[in-house]
């Protein structure tokens, strides 16, 4: 009895830490810009893949994207060109010079043949940037708009991903070498290894984050902009820029979750989506503001799902969805108290 | 010069065309998954059915000529439909062989039916062809569920195995192996002591391992696709599960062992003959046939190891045309369709026995549209990160 218990709980932290990545991300992304980002379970995918393909020696589909997005942005940049010919050229040569240091960087790790660790950095500078990419493509041009609209805009941005995902590495599964393979037994469960190298990197994670946003110059921006977007404005915050560098650093964190999840579960292509509406529900006890009350949901939600799917499989993921009403209803009974 | 050469190949074409125009011509469409999810699947079909038209493109031996017409449906229904519609009214095909999936080819059957065209399936659903009174025109050559779990559990009865634990994915595969595992085993007095369900996308499998394992069954049948029919695998191990595990065909693929390692060694899978041909005894009449089938389709698509898709679109293609032969034997009429049609569909029915094909020997009748039986399902064992045969029949 107490093993099973035991079982479950490493389980079930080891999950919670990984959907806390995405809920990291998503508690980002939305103060910052107020973009419910239903897609970002995706970046778990393209983490998991673009790894899956450096370890095996080949140059990762998502230099693709990369390059095609880049493309995209100087196409869509073009109308300014008769305007500033200067900036058009700056972003003609920036957006050369970035495909170019894609290129070399995922050449250079491959020809090293770098370690798990080295390649999980090399993945992370490829896909961390399509975040900015995807800001730019979906959320600039439209600063102001409603709640809802980038909800809708976020379901279509992680279906086209999923659906690229599929174009470019195919529905099969790629096996995933751990960070360190094997294992330890402690009493009657075996751990592997890369569920204390999640802890670590997840710990790592959140408190460079942390540190970043307390103690930099650009990290304070990054939190005025969360607090108060019209004020960071006046103080004069670029905030489109804030924007941006929400979507990097979540687009980060979710790739580096899904890179530590992948030797444990495969990489493939629909991988990221469950991931992504778990850490949404873990979110959602912290209103997708609070970064502590966020992480305390992700855990219940790691624990629920290993014990519901122990006790009830068939119903797992109903008993983790419907925790969406009761914290609700304790989120809207909190507020009430907070506003009286 | 020029207008010489031009010369002679209007020649040729025109005596090339006259030669055919004696001949009448049957027209073989066929829909499957180029594209989309299923694409794994329908590419080698595709490949097979190209091997096969390559191959009679020579052959004059024929009574009739040959006119394949292929067309995708992304693994998804409704394009299945409208290309079988299409195949039916302007390419005015004989037979139909569509589609790769299961739910693509259950999306057909109306059509198929009403325009009474004999359709072959190549989906792995015994929902396809059954109940046969209602799917007249429907056969299929991919071996089901409940074929390769009839194998498993009489090897399970044959190690003195009473109780079984059933994992399944959660989707309509899944449920497909519950079924057919619950009617097995009742038949072969197996008790099925637990059942537990998980999803392609889940990225913990341990709980329900844990729960397996605690209900001490004697045998696990897990019923799912790979990544996480492998994934489950290594979860009972990792919960200390001993005991024999059996899985789906479904796993019998390279996948399987790519993602589980070394942990897979050992696992039993129900399995058509191609996987494990080689180690079949020569006296098997399937042997010959598969060897040079998976000779001709390695040389010409330069894959080290062919797997189980083309060989069933390989199948399905030589049925269609045995059964036209015959047809044309007892005075059928190309040109008319509509009787062509029929006769074709009666003479797979009536004149498909003990046909030695890929997938298996296939024996067709007007309550059987599956054609075959126990000598067609094989249980392979993982050894050496290698599919070999286990129980040599």
């Amino acid at each position: 009895m107490i093993d099973t218990a035991l079982f479950l709980l490493v389980d079930g932290l080891t999950n919670g830490l990984v959907y806390a990545l995405l809920a990291l991300s998503l508690v980002l992304v939305f103060t910052v810009t107020r973009v419910v980002n239903i897609a970002q379970g995706e970046y778990v995918m393209l983490g998991a893949l673009t790894l899956a393909d450096l370890l095996q020696g080949r140059m990762p589909g998502t230099l693709y994207l990369l390059i095609g997005g880049l493309t995209l942005c100087v196409v869509l940049d073009g109308s300014r060109w008769r305007r500033d010919w200067r900036q058009a050229l700056l972003v003609v040569l920036g957006a050369v010079a970035a495909a170019a240091f894609a290129v070399a960087i995922t050449r250079g790790a491959l020809w090293l043949k770098l370690p798990v660790i080295g390649m999980m950095a090399v993945a992370l500078m490829l896909v961390a940037p399509l975040g900015v990419l995807i800001y730019r493509f979906t959320v600039h041009p439209i600063p102001n708009a409603s709640t809802i609209v980038f909800v809708i805009i976020s379901v279509g941005v992680s279906m086209s991903v999923q659906g690229l995902g599929l174009l470019i590495w195919g529905a099969s599964p790629y096996a995933v070498d751990p960070i360190m393979p094997g294992g330890v037994m402690m009493g009657p469960v075996f751990i592997p290894y890369q569920s204390f190298a999640i802890l670590i990197t997840a710990l790592l994670s959140m408190g460079g984050l942390y540190l970043f946003s307390e103690f930099t110059l650009v990290g304070k921006a990054l939190q005025a902009s969360a607090m108060n977007r019209r004020g960071a404005q006046f103080c004069g915050i670029p905030v489109t820029a804030a924007g941006a560098l929400a979507f990097l650093l979540a687009a980060a964190f979710s790739a580096i979750s899904g890179m530590l999840l992948a030797p444990l579960i495969t990489a493939n292509y629909e991988m990221g989506f469950m991931v992504g509406l778990k850490g949404f529900v873990g979110g959602a006890m912290g209103g997708l503001i609070d970064y502590p009350l966020s992480l305390a949901g992700v855990m219940i939600v790691g624990a629920l799902e290993s014990t519901s799917a122990y006790v009830a499989s068939a119903y797992r993921d109903a008993i983790v969805f419907s925790l969406l009403i009761p914290i609700l209803l304790w989120r809207s009974s909190r507020q009430r108290v907070e506003g009286h | 010069m020029k207008i010489l050469s031009a010369a002679i190949i209007a020649m040729l074409a025109t005596s090339t065309a006259a030669l055919a125009a004696d001949k009448p011509e049957l027209r073989i469409g066929s829909v499957v998954a180029m594209t989309g999810p299923a694409s794994a699947l329908g590419l080698p079909e595709k490949n097979a059915i190209e091997l096969r038209q390559e191959q009679l493109a020579s052959d004059t031996s024929l009574p009739f000529t040959i006119k394949f017409i292929t067309y995708d449906d992304g693994s998804d229904p409704t394009k299945a439909v409208n290309n079988v519609r299409k195949l039916i009214t302007e390419d005015r095909a004989h037979v139909v062989i569509c589609c790769t999936t299961t739910p693509t080819s259950m999306a057909i059957l109306e059509t198929v039916t009403q325009a009474k065209v004999p359709n072959i399936s190549l989906a792995l659903g015994q929902s396809v062809i059954e109940p046969v009174k209602d799917r007249m025109w429907v056969f299929k050559t991919p071996s089901t569920d409940q074929l390769q779990v009839t194998g498993l559990v009489a090897d399970m009865v044959k190690r003195g195995i009473k109780k079984v634990a059933f994992l399944g994915l959660e989707d309509s595969f899944g449920e497909g192996g519950w079924i057919a595992l619950q009617s097995v085993a009742k038949a072969k007095g197996v008790e099925i002591i637990a059942s537990e369900r998980f999803s392609r996308t889940d990225t913990n499998f341990t709980p329900q391992a844990l729960k397996v394992r605690q209900a001490e069954p004697g045998a696990v049948y897990i019923h799912a696709i790979p990544p996480s029919s492998a994934l489950v695998h290594q979860a009972l191990k990792r919960v200390g599960y001993n005991g024999p595990i059996y899985h789906s065909g479904g796993s019998a693929n390279n996948a399987f062992i790519s993602i589980g390692k070394k942990d897979v060694e050992g696992a039993l899978l129900g399995t058509t003959p191609v996987l494990v041909y080689t180690d079949l005894p020569d006296s098997n009449p399937l042997k010959p046939v598969i060897k040079s089938f998976a000779a001709l389709y390695e040389k010409r698509f330069n894959v080290p190891k062919v797997d189980i898709f083309p060989g069933q679109s390989w199948d399905a293609v030589n049925i269609a045309l045995k059964a036209a032969g015959e047809a044309m034997k007892a005075g059928t009429k190309f040109d008319d369709l509509d009787a062509s049609r029929a006769a074709i569909r009666d003479k797979i029915e009536g004149s498909i026995k003990e046909f030695v094909g890929v997938g298996g020997i296939f024996t067709y009748s007007p309550t059987d549209h599956l054609g075959l039986d126990e000598r067609s399902t094989f249980i392979a064992v993982v050894k050496d990160g290698e599919f070999r045969l286990y129980d040599s029949k």
